[in-house]
């Protein structure tokens, strides 16, 4: 039976998915609601800056730049000219996208840090700049007007429609990068990961792919940012362009696993409700206990997993299968190519 | 293969979406709006919000403390003390109940006071909540209130924006940042009147995050409506590794006087840089926040001396309303410092929010609010500068909050303004740097 | 023009520059050595601040006399880090190692919080107080002082790498370990120096920041972001570059403020650095 097959194979995608879509229906109070969108909304993050690492090898510090971008629009479209979410929340993504393409352009020169610190740069720069603007709001940051339950504003009065456009907007990156990855461009992108000269003296070029990548995953980051904004109902340019939001997208995709399709979605289940619960049980008294937690697992998990929780895992899965079937699984152990970044020395991959 | 699976993803997904936010409210549960019981519960618990962690967290102890102090006095029995629940145990009219604060840190993150306001209402159940300092935090976590119908009230926010929204649940003590410069405008009119020291030129010295933006804003706007002239208006980076240029640019245009909206850091390396380059402002007037600082006067010395700053807490008010005294002995004791306008705001939150749950006898939401609305305190009963509490029906704010303005001699905060209750004189302007 | 207000200026922009230097160096010294960069630089330098302050709060030592303790301890902390974290991250993944620093980097200013509560603290009337004039330019003391003696350690840091053996044993390490390896130099020891002595690079300027800045815990921050910036303009892997962009951007930083507006003056340090890097990829006068 073909299905049966199908089924075994991709037993915990049809796992995920079906707990994510009963997630309301068992998780009931507000807060664990609010929780499991944060959870989407930073998978989505992860999943989308994903792209330019795993795929580009180039480690951007300063995405929060797209997502302010994407937050921004919609609602200063929607303030300014009254133009309805709906729609503005489209034209985010297109200006991000619009941004990264003329950024990557000159940047993608660069090697390694050099570009890692121009995206930081490029970030603070727009921080900066969003915090100055009057017209913007400023540091005063804007207020959403409240529109109670309104899909054309994207605005409810519950979580629950909340969090199911939470999770398609999370379906939606997944499928992008998916569609990215088995697409032609998606072989050059290995190609200029694992072996850059190689790929060059193939003809394939790289700074074009490099900006293809850097486009969607700014677009999906901007997409994004809009979410936030109809959700959350107040932005300020501390929220989203300041250096510690770009490094949290960063951190959770390390954690859960970089260059891996499902490491966002791991990272962010385990990293937020982490976050959240340090947060809540240690941090009342003012000494930044839950942050030193936070900050020494980071490290933990960089020195002695930094392949991250998928990495662990499939260690441990892989140890498990060969454990219960060692014939077979030597013969027909169908294991998955190892999608994390090779390093290749000096100067190559950052 | 991978492709279908895909497909099959997305189109479940874009099917429970569309279903689920047609019938959007419907599907909302029961459980969130919990019938109240106005039957009487052994212990009753508010909620209390500030920036716990983090590099607000100094200010954000001094908050936790006074509300602290506050359920101390409610828990307690206090006979001596003329203040609303100081007398008796608990809440009175709930059979005694004690109060109970859950705290809830925000980490001065908007988002993350949302998450807080959920937890605090929808998790732990609390009745109303104390909050946030932080007007960007207030501002998301006051709305998670509105939307689920519950009290709110913020002492010490101080953004004009929090009022102009049409909540109907959230009320604020603490006058705001236009309030506030209304008052110190009127002091430069009574130095003018009163005092003989005219002035006429005005600098605006702010830093641009939202506090100093709101303050800078309606400062620039009333001087030029009152025909102050604006000399310069600099709006620097805070935690700035340096201040060269900014001072160098206020030296340059000389104004009568200062308006400074900076916190404690910025605050203390600017008086450092002015003794540096050798230039002594005729006129210092900050909107309190690193001025009212414990650290800055202890950091600055002498150095701080003649800085006014406006404020809505001083150390002569101890003198004269004896319930101040008695509470900031009580501060003192516990925690080894004087109150100052933070904690002494928290402080006074707490005792209106668990007054008004007193005499609403149920910890229904509606009683509570209908009770917030009807509170009358006298400035006696207060441990703060103002002449009461009661609130505006049409916008939740407190009308009879004011600032004084204090002056630092000798170390100590003394009242300089209104003239009429001064416990010292001002001295205007300041003496130069190798006068002193 | 107002010349005194831009000479006042242009001096506050060199000596802050000089400070950023020290900062700077150390940091260029680690990442030409292993191509790694020290997330968490900024946070020794928070790291030398305190120990400065505590040195000063508990046992009356003025910052200045303090400096060779702060130095000294500061080295021991890098050469502690370097064999307790960084060494096993050299072989893994860049990304892994960016993260090892970072997180390293949080967990410090947790634990200075936790320790010493976020307060902010500052040494009264260090040794280094008062103010020298000249015509109408005045330059705090400390300022000057520390700014002077940052620079010289800077550059004394520069010689010693070219001129000593053992600083020529780092450059060769640096440009090509396993030619190194093979010519006897033990590599995993010169690591282990230069993570030493760029701890103790910036913890010297930790040690003479505290005589005239404030110290809180995260203070290290923006130091961090900017001595960043500052090697990645100076070039990877080239000292005398960091040197003089770090003077650079110090006097970027004060001629915004005071010609354009204080608001975006490190705005501008930044589209600094992506016009240089754009026109130079291998920054001012890096080697790739």
């Amino acid at each position: 039976m073909r299905y049966a097959g199908w089924l075994k194979k991709n037993l915990f995608a049809v796992v995920l998915v079906a707990a994510a879509l009963v997630d309301p229906l068992i998780l009931r109070t507000s807060f664990l609601r609010h929780l499991s969108i944060m959870v989407l909304i930073w998978a989505t993050l992860g999943t989308a800056w994903n792209m330019l690492v795993g795929y580009a090898g180039q480690v951007s510090l300063g995405h929060g730049l797209f997502f302010g971008i994407g937050a921004y629009t919609t609602t200063l479209l929607f303030v300014k000219i009254g133009v309805p979410p709906s729609i503005g929340i489209l034209a985010g993504p297109i200006l991000a996208a619009t941004v990264a393409y003329l950024m990557g352009l000159p940047l993608f020169r660069l090697s390694g840090f050099y570009f890692s610190i121009a995206t930081i740069a490029s970030a603070e720069i727009g921080w900066i700049l969003f915090t100055n603007w009057d017209w913007a709001g400023g540091a005063r940051g804007l207020f959403v007007p409240l529109k109670g339950d309104s899909l054309v504003h994207l605005q409810f009065t519950t979580k629950v429609p909340y969090y199911y456009l939470a999770l398609l907007l999370f379906g939606l990156s997944v499928y992008a990068a998916h569609r990215l990855a088995s697409s032609r461009a998606g072989y050059y992108f290995r190609a200029i990961r694992d072996d850059p000269e190689a790929a060059v003296s193939l003809g394939i070029n790289i700074r074009k792919f490099k900006a293809v990548a850097y486009t969607f995953s700014a677009a999906i980051t901007a997409l994004a940012g809009g979410f936030y904004a109809n959700y959350v109902l107040y932005i300020d340019p501390d929220s989203m362009m300041a250096a510690k939001f770009s490094t949290q997208i960063c951190l959770l995709t390390v954690l859960g696993g970089v260059g891996d399709m499902w490491g966002p979605l791991i990272g962010a289940s385990v990293l937020i409700p982490l976050s959240e619960t340090t947060r809540v049980f240690l941090s009342g008294r003012g000494r930044a206990v839950d942050l030193l937690v936070y900050g020494s697992l980071i490290v933990a998990f960089a020195v002695f997993q930094p392949k991250g929780l998928i990495g662990l895992t499939r260690d441990v899965l892989t140890r498990a299968r060969r454990a219960m079937a060692p014939a077979t699984a030597a013969i027909a152990t169908v294991e998955k190519p190892p999608s994390a970044p090779q390093d290749t020395g000096q100067g190559g991959m950052i | 293969m991978r492709n279908r699976f895909a497909m099959c993803l997305l189109v479940a997904v874009l099917v429970f979406t569309l279903t689920l936010t047609a019938c959007g409210p419907a599907a909302a549960p029961p459980a969130e709006k919990k019938p109240a019981t106005p039957a009487p519960a052994p212990e009753v618990k508010i909620g209390a919000m500030y920036p716990l962690s983090g590099p607000q967290a100094p200010t954000g102890l001094d908050l936790k403390n006074g509300v602290e102090l506050a359920t101390e006095i409610i828990n307690g029995e206090y006979p001596d003390l003329n203040m609303p629940l100081a007398k008796t145990k608990g809440l009175p009219n709930l059979n005694n109940a004690k109060l109970t604060v859950v705290y809830g840190d925000h980490q001065a993150a908007p988002e993350k006071g949302m998450s807080e306001a959920e937890r605090l209402y929808t998790e732990a159940k609390v009745v109303g909540i104390v909050g946030c300092y932080n007007s960007g935090v207030t501002a998301t976590a006051s709305q998670v209130a509105e939307r689920l119908g519950k009290p709110f009230l913020n002492p010490d926010s101080v953004s004009p924006s929090l009022i102009t929204r049409g909540f109907k649940w959230f009320f604020r003590l603490t006058p705001d940042d236009k309030m506030f410069t209304e008052n110190m405008f009127k002091f430069l009119e009574d130095l003018a009147t009163k005092k003989n020291q005219k002035v006429s030129t005005i600098a605006i010295l702010n830093e641009n995050t939202l506090w100093g933006q709101d303050f800078a804003a309606v400062a620039e706007q009333m001087a030029k409506a009152k025909g102050y002239k604006v000399v310069e208006h600099i709006v620097y980076p805070a935690n700035t590794s340096e201040v060269t240029a900014e001072v160098q640019k206020l030296k340059r245009a000389n104004p009568d006087v200062i308006l400074q909206a900076s916190y404690v850091s910025d605050s203390i390396l600017f008086i450092k840089t002015f003794k540096e380059q050798g230039y002594t402002p005729k006129g210092l007037l900050a909107n309190a926040a690193g001025a009212v600082d414990v650290a800055f006067v202890k950091t600055l010395g002498k150095d701080a001396e003649y800085v006014i700053t406006r404020s809505v807490w001083s150390e002569d008010l101890l003198k004269v309303r004896p319930v101040a005294n008695t509470v900031n002995e009580m501060y003192k004791k516990k925690y080894g410092t004087n109150m100052n306008e933070n904690s002494a705001r928290s402080f006074t939150g707490t005792i209106v929010l668990a007054d008004a749950i007193n005499r609403a006898k149920s910890t229904d939401p509606e009683a509570i609010k209908k009770a917030i609305l009807e509170t009358t305190m006298s400035g006696d009963q207060l441990v703060l500068a103002w002449d009461g509490v009661k609130f505006d029906p049409s916008n939740g704010q407190n009308t009879l909050g004011r600032a004084i303005m204090v002056q630092i001699q000798g170390g100590k905060y003394v009242t300089v303004w209104p003239f009429e209750v001064k416990a010292a004189d001002l001295i205007w302007p300041l003496p130069a740097w190798t006068k002193r | 023009m107002d010349f005194a207000g831009g000479a006042q200026v242009l001096l506050g922009g060199l000596l802050t520059g000089c400070i950023y230097a020290l900062v700077a160096v150390g940091l260029s010294l680690i990442w030409g050595l292993m191509g790694l960069i020290n997330f968490a630089h900024g946070d020794f330098l928070m790291i030398g601040m305190y120990t400065s302050f505590w040195a000063w709060a508990l046992f009356r030592i003025d910052p200045l006399f303090g400096l060779p303790l702060t130095g000294a301890l500061l080295f021991v902390w890098g050469v502690l880090v370097y064999y307790g974290i960084v060494r096993r991250v050299l072989t893994a993944q860049r990304i892994a190692q960016v993260f090892a620093t970072f997180g390293l980097g949080l967990a410090l200013r947790s634990a200075a919080q936790f320790l010493w509560t976020p307060n902010y603290r500052m040494v009264d009337n260090p040794i280094l107080g008062g103010v020298i004039r000249v015509g109408s330019v005045s330059l705090g003391k400390a300022h000057l002082v520390g700014g002077l003696t940052a620079y010289l350690l800077a550059l004394g840091l520069y010689y010693m790498i070219v001129k000593t053996d053992i600083g020529r044993a780092l450059s060769a390490t640096s440009a090509d370990k396993e030619t190194a390896e093979l010519m006897g130099i033990d590599t995993d020891k010169v690591f282990a120096l230069g993570w030493g002595l760029g701890s103790a690079c910036v913890g010297v300027g930790g040690a003479l920041l505290a005589s005239y800045y404030y110290i809180y815990p995260d203070v290290g921050l923006m130091f961090s972001t900017i001595a960043s910036t500052i090697v990645a303009l100076g070039g990877f892997g080239s000292i005398p570059g960091a040197l003089v962009a770090a003077l650079i951007v110090g006097v970027v930083q004060t001629s915004v403020s005071f010609f354009l507006a204080p608001a975006l003056k490190l705005a501008m340090v930044y589209l600094f650095y992506l016009i240089v890097v754009v026109c130079r990829p291998q920054g001012l006068m890096g080697r790739w």
